[in-house]
């Protein structure tokens, strides 16, 4: 066992000596956590990130459904721990299953959702991340392509690779755990995040990584929290500058909004896991107009979410406010690939060097 | 019809043709004809009616005497008849009198008394017997013994249906064995289809009777069924009352103005009524004054200057006196009516009577009748001149009616109004309350017309009711009480004021209410249930006579848990067993709303279901039944209201219990619950953590907010501590049995020894949150045996 799955372990014991202890005094076990809605969510200026706020509740052995929890609790720690003593590793729906062959009965999960809940749960109390207790996903994570070489610990030992020259078309796969990775040496100029497949691709096959020196990482749509640890270990570890290429819609501005702030879900993690200092490349409202490109109206849908971003305080800039004003103006969004219309080169010979140009990356 | 009219005219004698087929027909006969009546519909019904109208006689007889009623009833097959035999301990029946108890019909003790009593009319028994008669032609036998007689009486008799006497067949002195009491055995054409009914009018009876022993022996049962007594209480005596004045009816009065040796109307209230004193007399004595001549208008007498008028008035009128003691009258008389604001005319009398009478005395002369006459006629037409009969009218209008009713309106009616007295044929200005408002209404009649204005129904009744409220009871003598017993439509005045009067509610010591108390012991007694609730409520007054509304409920256990709840209606303590739905109490309890109380009332109304019985028991001097054969109580709201304040009140009691149940359930079953679950997290943690199993029963109890008492026994010194994890204060009997003597036992214990076991009891209080420790030293090698009393089980945790 590692030292870090060692600390892990210990993490996840003293928590159980907690309740134990509790039981002991004769006191009623209870685990107090973070209140984890968007309003108990605040902005840290010290870190730039968005992490929980002041406001907690109590899981309490003092009604039927507390105690099944703090039962389920035990026995997600008791999982956990000889997990990690037998260095083994499984994911979230396993873990759901396996709850089904436990002893008690009333340990069992109802559902995933409440087994993803209750490890994250667990990450908030014994502040060990899901990762370190061996805990995956079930999706595998996104893919990366650029001038890196890493050195990654795999089952079968360490691996070098670099991940334009030892890698497919389809780049280099994050693995679940990206602090397992080492990097060794790099000739990036900038990390450049892509929401869609079809555009990564496209700036692959144009070549882009290598004319550039852009680390192209593929977003998946809302990114697992693997690509965001990862996108935020290479920012800070070797001080490469971030911008983010999505979609112009709003669902879209939330994609960047993770990746720069941090999730509700996992504000817990905000300093692990979000870079603040991310850009926003496009499609921006203005490029729809600047353009002419093609485009499906807003639905409402759309509108409120656009609205109700201008209420969320992480896209309170001026910025920000002028794109979704204009975007409710002209009442229209765009797809990346919309670019195409002008070309399939388009979008690597004029689009990104010009955005890139204006934000001073390139 | 028609074939008599066309043969009218032929035969003149057809009317005393009919006359000779019409007859006086005994009640008796009547009976004959219209068993249903009384109850005697069916030969199973019959049965039923005849054994409850000799067990209630039963009752009855016992209870008047003060003995504990001890009754045997017995129901035989004998050949292709049933034979009836009814037994009582009760004081026996005279010789005299036996005939007449069972072999004349409405002979009885209690028709004319108010008091509660089972049997009312005297008809019941008789009636089982003519029922006996009819159906197996077999004559009743009745054995009687009264208390120290050495024999007993035997009589074999029946109904002569023609002038309803007795016929006895046969008639000797017996032996018995009890030593007093009642044995009546009757042979009758029956069946056993009623046998629900029957037992559960014993049944019932027995509920209801806590303090009878009934014993019940009929073919279908193979052991005789035996109800014992509940409590040697028996039912407080009650007292016969007079009547009360809000309760007879015309024909009553009538008769007891007939028969009263009192000769005013005063007197005979006093004397025939209970609740009538000196005071409440005169005000029925007023009230039947206003019935009877009714009242007369006090007019506003005349501003001061017009006092001159009415001077010289007099003084016109004074013939043939001295002008020194005319003047002096005439004078007086105007400067007293003047002092009053309102003057009525015998008021005017009154005052002229007296100033006559002091000017006689002062100037010696005679002031005859005939002057006084004329002085009151002539002062009378100055005080009512048209325009101050207006005057006075109006101000009494305009206080009566809404401000924007328009004033020639009310002036319109007072003119009007004005003239109706005037008019009058009595000059003295009387009218009875309906006389007036005849006025009111004509004259409101005529200015709707004439000026177009409205007088509502609301604002002639609030007009009549101002003018009534300022015309004055006459004083004149009222007749006497013969001459009113012989005039219907005086006795009738009196009879309204006596209805109008408030009079105190009749004393309720002629009542017996089996009493809350005793209402729960008969439940408890009879039924098998995990709950009883009882009621009783004071006594109210309908028509005259008192009655008390009881309610007992019992809930759960072995109670039938389908269907609606069983309701047992009571009256007088007897049981109503038929006539269910005809029944005011069954229409009260399908009127609550019984899911508030927590039982289950599919569709919100009617009867609802669950494992529970409803016992409703109206006793009353009168109770008023639907019918002869006394099986439902009528519809009268005052005792339905009764009937329903008072199962509400057993229902609350009710709902509590089961709100309380309820939450005990579900503290057991989350008790249960964490019993399981937490165990399985303390293995768990246990395993995780590599240490002991932790205790979680301070955590269970802390959750259950439970009471929980721990022993420990350290060097023969044993200490149990009571802790209290409840939100308030809980007081506990902790009671520890040892087989060795205690020593230095902490305060506030009792230590008894009782062969070789000391048992060692507290009764400490615990505040909320508090630890009580209880101490004492002993000998090695004890056992313990805990006890812990005054908690819940379920808020109980005992590790001792």
């Amino acid at each position: 066992m590692s030292t870090q799955d060692e600390r892990a372990r210990q993490q996840l014991i003293d928590l159980a000596a907690e309740f134990y202890d509790q039981f002991a005094r004769g006191e009623v076990p209870e685990m107090t956590l973070p209140t984890r809605t968007k309003s108990n969510i605040e902005y840290d200026e010290e870190s730039g990130v968005w992490v929980y706020g002041d406001r907690t509740s109590t899981r309490s052995a003092n009604s039927v459904r507390g105690a099944r929890k703090l039962l389920k609790a035990t026995y997600t720690i008791d999982f956990l721990a000889r997990q990690l003593e037998e260095s083994r590793s499984s994911t979230l729906r396993e873990l759901y299953y396996i709850s089904e062959s436990w002893e008690a009965d009333e340990a069992a999960f109802s559902d995933q959702d409440e087994s993803n809940q209750m490890i994250e749960d667990l990450e908030i109390v014994s502040e060990v991340t899901r990762e370190d207790f061996h805990m995956r996903p079930e999706e595998s994570g996104a893919t990366l392509m650029g001038p890196l070489e890493l050195r990654e610990q795999t089952r079968r030992g360490e691996r070098d690779i670099h991940c334009q020259e030892d890698v497919g078309e389809g780049g280099y796969q994050i693995p679940n755990n990206p602090d397992t990775i080492d990097f060794l040496d790099h000739d990036i100029d900038f990390i450049l995040c892509v929401e869609t497949g079809g555009m990564r691709d496209r700036l692959v096959e144009n070549g882009f990584d290598t004319d550039y020196n852009a680390l192209i990482v593929h977003l998946k749509g809302q990114p697992a929290r693997a690509t965001r640890r990862i996108t935020k270990r290479l920012h800070d570890e070797l001080d490469l500058p971030v911008v983010v290429f999505t979609d112009g819609d709003p669902w879209s501005y939330r994609i960047y909004g993770s990746v720069a702030y941090g999730s509700i879900k996992s504000a817990h993690l905000s300093e692990h896991l979000a870079t603040p200092e991310a850009r926003f490349v496009g499609i921006q409202p203005a490029d729809i107009v600047e353009y002419d490109l093609p485009t499906d109206p807003l639905a409402d849908s759309d509108v409120n979410a656009l609205e109700s971003e201008l209420d969320d305080p992480r896209f309170m800039t001026d910025y920000w406010e002028e794109q979704i004003e204009l975007q409710l103006d002209i009442g229209k969004k765009a797809e990346q690939q919309a670019l195409a219309s002008r070309g399939l080169d388009f979008v690597t010979d004029e689009y990104l060097p010009t955005r890139l140009g204006e934000m001073g990356v390139l | 019809m028609t074939s008599f009219q066309s043969t009218l005219g032929e035969d003149e004698g057809i009317a005393e043709e009919l006359a000779e087929n019409q007859q006086a027909i005994s009640i008796a006969e009547f009976f004959e004809k219209n068993k249903h009546m009384l109850g005697f519909d069916s030969g199973a019904r019959g049965l039923v009616t005849a054994v409850k109208e000799a067990v209630d006689n039963a009752l009855d007889a016992t209870e008047e005497a003060g003995i504990a009623p001890d009754i045997y009833v017995e129901i035989a097959e004998a050949g292709n008849y049933y034979k009836l035999v009814v037994e009582d301990n009760g004081p026996g029946i005279t010789k005299e009198q036996i005939p007449r108890v069972f072999g004349k019909l409405l002979y009885g003790s209690r028709f004319h008394a108010r008091e509660q009593k089972r049997g009312q009319q005297g008809i019941g028994i008789s009636a089982a017997v003519l029922y006996s008669q009819l159906t197996s032609g077999k004559p009743a036998k009745i054995t009687s013994r009264t208390q120290g007689s050495a024999d007993a009486q035997y009589f074999e008799l029946i109904v002569d249906t023609d002038d309803n006497e007795p016929e006895i067949r046969s008639e000797r002195t017996t032996s018995w064995d009890r030593p007093h009491g009642t044995r009546i055995e009757l042979e009758m054409e029956a069946n056993m289809r009623a046998r629900n009914q029957l037992h559960d009018y014993i049944k019932h009876t027995a509920v209801v009777n806590p303090h009878a022993r009934v014993e019940l022996r009929e073919p279908g049962l193979d052991e005789p069924l035996k109800f014992e007594r509940g409590t040697d209480q028996l039912p407080a005596k009650t007292e016969e009352i007079r009547p009360h004045p809000h309760g007879v009816e015309l024909g009553t009065l009538l008769k007891m103005l007939d028969a009263t040796e009192s000769y005013s109307v005063s007197g005979f209230l006093q004397s025939e009524f209970t609740r009538v004193g000196g005071k409440t007399a005169s005000k029925v004595c007023d009230r039947f004054r206003d019935n009877h001549f009714g009242r007369a208008v006090a007019w506003t007498t005349p501003n001061p200057h017009d006092e001159a008028d009415i001077e010289d008035a007099l003084v016109d009128a004074v013939a043939n006196k001295s002008a020194e003691a005319t003047a002096w009258f005439a004078e007086r008389v105007a400067e007293t009516v003047g002092d009053r604001e309102r003057i009525a005319h015998h008021e005017l009398a009154t005052i002229v009577d007296n100033l006559a009478d002091a000017a006689e005395e002062e100037f010696d002369e005679t002031f005859g009748s005939t002057v006084r006459k004329n002085a009151v006629d002539a002062a009378w037409t100055e005080l009512t001149r048209s325009d101050l009969l207006t005057a006075s009218l109006y101000d009494r209008i305009d206080d009566a009616t809404s401000t924007r009713k328009d004033d020639a309106a009310v002036q319109g009616l007072a003119e009007r109004l004005a003239d109706k007295f005037a008019e009058a044929d009595d000059p003295r200005h009387r009218a009875t309350r309906d006389g007036l408002a005849a006025y009111v209404d004509r004259s409101a009649d005529r200015v709707e017309e004439a000026e177009d204005a409205t007088f509502g129904e609301t604002a002639r009744e609030n007009v009549v009711e101002a003018i009534w409220t300022h015309m004055r009871t006459v004083p004149d003598d009222l007749p006497k009480v013969t001459s009113i017993a012989d005039d219907r439509d005086t006795a009738s005045e009196l009879l309204e004021a006596m209805r109008e009067t408030d009079i105190l509610a009749p004393p309720t010591d002629c009542l017996s209410p089996i009493t809350a108390d005793l209402v729960e012991a008969g439940l408890r007694k009879e039924f098998d249930a995990d709950f009883y609730a009882a009621a009783t409520r004071d006594a109210e007054v309908h028509g005259g006579d008192p009655f008390i509304v009881e309610a007992g409920i019992a809930y759960g256990s072995d109670l039938e848990h389908e269907g609606s709840v069983d309701v047992m209606r009571f009256a007088n303590r007897v049981p109503l067993v038929y006539q269910r739905g005809a029944c005011a109490i069954t229409d009260v309890v399908k009127g609550i709303g019984w899911r508030n109380y927590g039982l289950d009332q599919p569709g919100g109304s009617g009867l609802p279901s669950g494992p529970a019985v409803v016992m409703v028991h109206v006793a009353s001097t009168n109770v008023p039944f639907t019918s002869e054969s006394k099986d439902a109580v009528a519809n009268v709201p005052e005792i339905e209201d009764e009937i329903e304040l008072a199962i509400r009140e057993a229902a609350r009691e009710l709902k509590s219990y089961l709100n309380r149940r309820r939450s005990l359930e579900k503290r057991r079953k989350k008790q249960d619950v964490l019993g399981r679950i937490l165990p399985e997290m303390a293995d768990k943690l246990a395993a995780v953590t590599g240490r002991e199993r932790p205790n979680i029963d301070g955590a269970l109890g802390r959750i259950m907010n439970n009471v929980i008492v721990d022993r420990t026994v350290e060097d023969g010194t044993v200490t149990l501590a009571v802790r209290n994890h409840s939100e308030r204060k809980e007081t506990l009997d902790v009671t520890d049995i040892v087989d060795a003597a205690p020593t230095a036992v902490s305060d506030g214990a009792s230590v008894v020894d009782l062969d070789d076991e000391w048992f060692v009891q507290w009764s400490p209080s615990v505040s909320a949150g508090e630890t009580a420790t209880l101490t004492y030293e002993v000998g090695e090698h004890t056992t313990f045996d805990i006890d812990v009393e005054g908690v819940e089980n379920e808020k109980l945790t005992v590790n001792a």
